[in-house]
């Protein structure tokens, strides 16, 4: 079918990013939050970033970057940058199959060595943790698996990420019914309750978790955060490059307890990242424990 | 109100005025629709304008605009080529919003449960190399498909040998003749035999088509649930017949046959990471919609390697003709090929297929266009607008022929 070629349709809406503007952007992003922007994505960024280039009224990106690196409101437009680039949309009990085994192998284990030892306690990091997603799936694991017992425990879920954004969604603990397209219903009735604008994490689960926004390239902001059983840190580190792995898996190790475990995302791996974890074979899984 | 081009019209427009032809016979009173016929007909009545509210017309259009340019995101928006299909893909997500279609929202775009799904290997031992040997040792690559290759790179092989050869596979023989007989050749007269196809499409044609459609027959065991199969076929179909028509449009001496084969192999590296993979791979597809980046970028961010890493394994594994081999194995990278402007034609067709489909309404993003390689190709990207009218025509029956 023809088309009246009218100027409004064209394919480009945004400004458009030079090769030195994008390596610039690409090295700042690099230095603030070790994500690296692979050469590729070039013209992703221009299109996640025109719409805020308009907001503020830049015409370029180089104007662009001197907001972000000059201007009296920076940290807040780099609390919007990160929001642009790392919007990774989940799910509450994604990958039912790797929690199931998480459960089955390594929280019962770890619970039954706690009751052993008399100390009803355990934390969890869920670093990347996105909208809240997983720290409230773990929260509900842990209900399950310890029911009338939970009161005895004092159970910490620390779910960290870097855009504030995303923080604030997962305070709020509101979502929509996409959301939950891997939950089992019992459970979504169990631990939701319907508010305007979608379903709400109760009360109870909600307060064994707490969220705070943190660079995972802030060596000393990760050291604040409590000693963990277990890390949880699913499709984070494929934002990475190498050596940002290896210090961001170098953090987990340092925070993790002696025989604590760490989870990675399904497909994600730490070969060739680093030696100082046993790899486990669970049903569904992979696990890495500290050795 | 204002005039709009007969060959702008789109269905779904209101005309504000009866639309008459030269003699004064209204063809469409005041107050009509405009139908997908009517831009042809009221063409070839002579009509070349007619009044139409155009007002909702623009604005429909920049909503299919926008629509359309979130699929296109991570291209070159500078790209001539990549403009066409641009104009291409708005014009059928207009003509499919006009018609009442509402685009999927963000929830309908994540909402598939892929939970049933469990890899063969997990993360630590799945590499190309190894999924791609997990899958040789348990299923050796056909004998007939064999034997189709060696009569493909014998000088002795004749049409009496081949149609003998085709002949005991009587799927396959129907599958050829169906083909033969689409609109992908559009012969004058019906090819009743195996022979008549060896004689009118020719020796080495013939051989490269079986293989190919012999190649498809192995990966028939691919349960339905793990992955849309008819999407996925749909798409390696359409990529063909793009293929072989961008090769006929580079002049003769190109044998289409060759590129039709590659076009439809050309994600072959795919199926085996569903049957493999299928929990990663279904991971990485909605990885992909719901971040809005190319499957092949989704593959690489969460697996670790893409399609084309598999398939290079796979295709040397089996002993391919190397003539396909490198045509399916740099469909994504061009520039790598042993000879850039043959890849370039894989490459170009791949996108013109994901253009159709987004145009469908299809919820993944075009890859990475390289305009450098489609330069080599010696085809104006204007020239593009004719490709896909070519396309549209042959179409639907050849996708047909397969199913």
């Amino acid at each position: 079918m023809a088309l009246t070629l009218s100027p409004t349709l064209s394919l480009r809406k945004a400004p458009s990013i030079s090769d030195e503007e994008f390596r610039k952007l690409r090295d700042f992003i690099y230095s603030k939050c070790g994500i690296f922007v692979d050469d590729k994505r070039k013209y992703l960024f221009e299109t996640r970033f025109g719409p805020r280039l308009n907001a503020l009224g830049a015409k370029s990106f180089s104007e662009y970057f001197q907001i972000l690196t000059l201007s009296p409101d920076k940290d807040k437009e780099l609390a919007s940058l990160f929001e642009m680039v790392t919007t990774n949309e989940t799910s509450l009990y994604r990958d039912t199959k790797q929690l199931d085994g998480v459960r089955a192998s390594i929280l019962s284990k770890i619970i039954k060595e706690q009751r052993a030892k008399g100390k009803f306690e355990l934390s969890v990091w869920s670093a990347g943790c996105s909208s809240g997603e997983e720290p409230y799936t773990l929260s509900i694991l842990l209900h399950e698996e310890l029911g009338p017992e939970l009161r005895k425990w004092r159970i910490a879920i620390t779910g960290v990420d870097l855009s504030p954004a995303m923080v604030a969604k997962a305070k709020a603990g509101v979502y929509q019914e996409y959301a939950f397209k891997t939950t089992p219903e019992d459970i979504k009735k169990k631990y939701f309750t319907p508010v305007v604008g979608g379903l709400k994490v109760t009360d109870s689960v909600a307060s064994l978790t707490c969220f705070q926004s943190m660079n995972l390239n802030d060596a000393a902001a990760t050291k604040r955060i409590p000693k963990s059983h277990l890390v949880f840190c699913r499709n984070v580190i494929i934002y990475f490059d190498e050596a940002m792995k290896k210090k961001v898996v170098s953090s987990f190790y340092d925070n993790l307890l002696p025989g604590g475990v760490l989870i990675l995302g399904h497909s994600e791996t730490l070969h060739k990242i680093s030696a100082a974890f046993k790899p486990m074979m669970l049903p569904g899984a992979m696990a890495y424990e500290k050795i | 109100m204002s005039k709009v081009r007969t060959e702008d019209l789109k269905p779904g427009l209101i005309v504000s005025e009866d639309v008459k032809s030269p003699d004064g016979r209204v063809i469409l009173p005041k107050g009509g629709r405009i139908e997908a016929f009517h831009p042809m007909l009221l063409k070839g009545l002579g009509v070349t304008e007619v009044e139409a509210d155009s007002g909702d017309d623009e604005k429909l259009l920049q909503a299919a605009a926008d629509y359309t340019r979130e699929f296109f995101s991570y291209a070159n928006p500078d790209s001539p080529v990549l403009a066409e299909l641009f104009l291409y893909a708005t014009g059928l997500v207009a003509q499919r919003l006009a018609t009442g279609w509402v685009p999927p929202t963000l929830g309908e775009r994540m909402a598939q449960n892929v939970e049933h799904l469990s890899d063969v290997l997990p993360a630590d031992e799945a590499d190309p190399e190894k999924i791609v040997r997990h899958e040789t040792e348990l299923a050796s690559f056909p004998e007939s498909s064999l034997r189709l290759k060696a009569e493909l790179e014998s000088p002795k092989a004749s049409i009496g040998s081949l149609t003998k050869l085709i002949g005991q596979d009587l799927g396959l023989s129907a599958k050829l003749l169906k083909l033969a007989n689409s609109p992908l050749y559009n012969f004058a007269e019906p090819v009743e035999s195996i022979q008549r196809a060896v004689t009118l499409i020719g020796l080495r044609e013939v051989s490269t088509l079986a293989l190919g459609m012999a190649t498809i027959n192995y990966f028939q065991g691919i349960p339905p649930e793990l992955v849309d199969m008819k999407s996925f076929w749909r798409h390696s179909i359409s990529c063909g017949i793009f293929a072989k028509i961008l090769s006929q449009a580079m002049g003769s001496g190109m044998n289409p046959e060759r590129f039709f084969i590659a076009g439809l192999l050309h994600d072959v590296g795919r199926l085996i990471m569903f049957k493999k993979l299928p929990y990663a791979s279904t991971e990485a597809l909605l990885y992909a919609r719901e971040n809005f980046v190319p499957i092949v970028a989704a593959e690489a961010a969460l697996i670790g390697y893409t399609h084309t890493a598999v398939s290079q394994y796979l295709l040397a594994s089996w002993k391919f003709p190397a003539m396909l081999a490198d045509l399916i194995n740099n469909h994504h990278s061009p520039k790598a090929a042993p000879d850039p402007r043959l890849a370039a034609i894989i490459h170009t067709a791949d996108a013109m297929s994901n253009a159709v489909e987004i145009g469908a309404g299809r919820l993944y993003v075009l890859p990475d266009f390289d305009d450098e390689s489609f330069a080599l190709m010696g085809l104006p990207a204007s020239g593009l607008a004719k490709v896909f009218a070519d396309y549209e025509t042959q179409a639907e029956q050849t996708i047909s022929a397969f199913f």
